[in-house]
């Protein structure tokens, strides 16, 4: 019986902790707006992304090719691995604060051009509300 | 700043963004948190080998042609170093023709704002669609376009120095300085190819400058134009040769729809006295031309469904490649040397970074002696 007690208990244990952790996801606000790029042997497109200051933008990066990587130069942690063709892609979610540009570029070495793929992300100032 | 980031495998609905990673402000970050996702490896790489069987008597060879490995180190977010080794038909003997080992790329960079750049060292000359973008699973056939071998010199690769960066708008350029061409390497067939000096005690008593604009805003277009400049006589002082190669290129893919062209012309200043003095100093007339050109245009279709997990495409490439495009006054134009190809083939990818290659070579030339060749290739072709 007493058995039969813990097993209950720990699976509802286990259960309320996927609940919450589950909660803790669909807390997340959803971004308001999501660019798609697309990274190739040696360029992303579009190499140049605007986007306003303190606002949850989502990137959505997938490659034409080989493996990449995408890292936003700078303060931060941002550097994920892009899916080789066909095999998905990575997305990144950015909400930046203080207005600017920042480089990001390909972290996975991925040939001879390597070192041109490159791009800016361009943060605006948020436009004062009257 | 705030970033979540995620990997969303292909054929999945969306699901919520498994991992979140929070990082500090921007504002009150002093020095950059370490990288979570994998750095590039310490070594990448490609390969390829080929069966090329010419059609009538002559015997087919199976060549290991190419064992690259391409090396790179951040030593911080500035300064970064990329160094490749090629070591071409798998064996190099002393003084034996056949292999070759060559310091391909070796440079720094030293990245001071998108804007502008700095690089310095072994550099791929920026001409041309295949010279700075010849990873095996990337281009379709089992050798390169022929536009890629006897016009543009590929791989042509020179000590020097330059800029890079973004112009805006989708534009990025490139220039550098780097050690001239030996004009006395040149030949009738081949052109500039066995000019090149490949930052080998090069001679630098001029320098050469090229350069590259490209723009990539749209999505599967790539449009580039490039140049190479330079005096190219040191060798024979007496005589004042120049080489002036202008290109430019298009890629552009919608759908399973592949397409590239590309054009390539080569003014040789000082052809006639380059032939003469050559002429003199061995007894055999090289025959340069002043003016060299070669076009190609080629399109591929991606033939397999999405859904299946390797992928195949179909392609055709039409060449027009003359070495003897205009000669000097003088000198007889050899029609053997007027050629144009068709390459028929296909390309299956097992993973988008291995492809097995097929193709059928047909070229043709103005002689109505010499012949000139055919044959089916294929090849197997990696990167790591």
């Amino acid at each position: 019986m007493k058995r039969r007690l813990l097993r209950v208990a720990v699976v509802l244990a286990c259960v309320a902790l996927m609940a919450v952790s589950l909660r803790g996801h669909q807390d997340q606000p959803a971004p308001a707006k999501v660019v798609h790029v697309v990274a190739e042997r040696f360029s992303f497109t579009p190499s140049e992304i605007s986007i306003d200051a303190e606002t949850r933008v989502e990137l959505r990066i997938s490659s034409e090719d080989t493996t990449h990587g995408f890292r936003l130069i700078g303060p931060g942690a941002i550097n994920v691995e892009i899916p080789r063709r066909g095999r998905g892609e990575a997305r990144v979610v950015v909400q930046i604060a203080e207005p600017g540009d920042y480089v990001f570029e390909c972290s996975k070495l991925c040939g001879a051009g390597h070192g041109f793929m490159r791009g800016k992300l361009r943060v605006r100032a948020k436009a004062a509300t009257p | 700043m705030s970033a979540c980031l995620a990997v969303v495998p292909a054929g999945r609905a969306p699901a919520p963004l498994p991992v979140s990673v929070t990082g500090p402000t921007l504002a009150q970050a002093a020095t950059p948190a370490p990288s979570s996702a994998p750095q590039s490896g310490p070594v990448s790489g490609y390969m390829d080998f080929h069966v090329n069987q010419p059609t009538g008597a002559t015997p087919g060879v199976i060549d290991f042609h190419r064992f690259v490995l391409l090396f790179y180190h951040r030593f911080s977010d500035r300064l970064r170093f990329v160094g490749e080794l090629e070591l071409e038909h798998a064996i190099v003997e002393g003084l034996e023709e056949g292999g070759e080992l060559a310091l391909e790329k070796a440079y720094i960079d030293y990245l001071l704002r998108s804007e502008i750049n700095f690089r310095a060292g072994m550099i791929l000359v920026p001409v041309g669609i295949i010279n700075e973008r010849h990873e095996p699973p990337v281009f379709h056939g089992v050798e390169r376009p022929f536009v890629d071998t006897v016009i543009i010199p590929t791989t042509w690769f020179e000590a020097g120095a330059g800029i890079h960066g973004s112009a805006g708008r989708g534009f990025r350029y490139r220039i550098y300085a780097m050690a001239p061409l030996d004009a006395t390497a040149f030949t009738a067939g081949e052109g500039l190819r066995d000019g090149a000096q490949h930052g080998s005690e090069a001679v630098v008593r001029n320098v050469a400058v090229t350069g590259r604009l490209e723009y990539v805003a749209v999505r599967g277009l790539q449009l580039g134009v490039s140049f190479w400049r330079g005096n190219t006589g040191f060798n024979v002082p007496t005589i004042h040769t120049t080489v002036g190669l202008y290109e430019f290129d298009a890629r552009f893919t919608r759908g399973r729809l592949e397409t590239r062209a590309q054009h390539a012309r080569v003014f040789i200043g000082g052809a006639a006295d380059l032939n003469a003095a050559i002429t003199r100093n061995t007894g055999v007339n090289p025959n340069v031309a002043e003016q060299l050109q070669g076009t190609y245009l080629e399109a591929a279709y991606r033939i397999l469904p999405s859904r299946f997990p390797h992928d195949a495409a179909l392609f055709a490439r039409y060449e027009n490649f003359d070495t003897q495009f205009r000669m000097p006054a003088g000198y007889v134009k050899l029609p053997q040397f007027d050629r144009d190809a068709w390459v028929l083939g296909a390309t299956y990818w097992l993973d988008p970074d291995v492809a097995i290659k097929f193709d059928y070579s047909h070229v043709r030339n103005k002689s109505t002696a010499v012949p000139a060749p055919r044959s089916i290739n294929v090849g197997l072709g990696w990167w790591f």
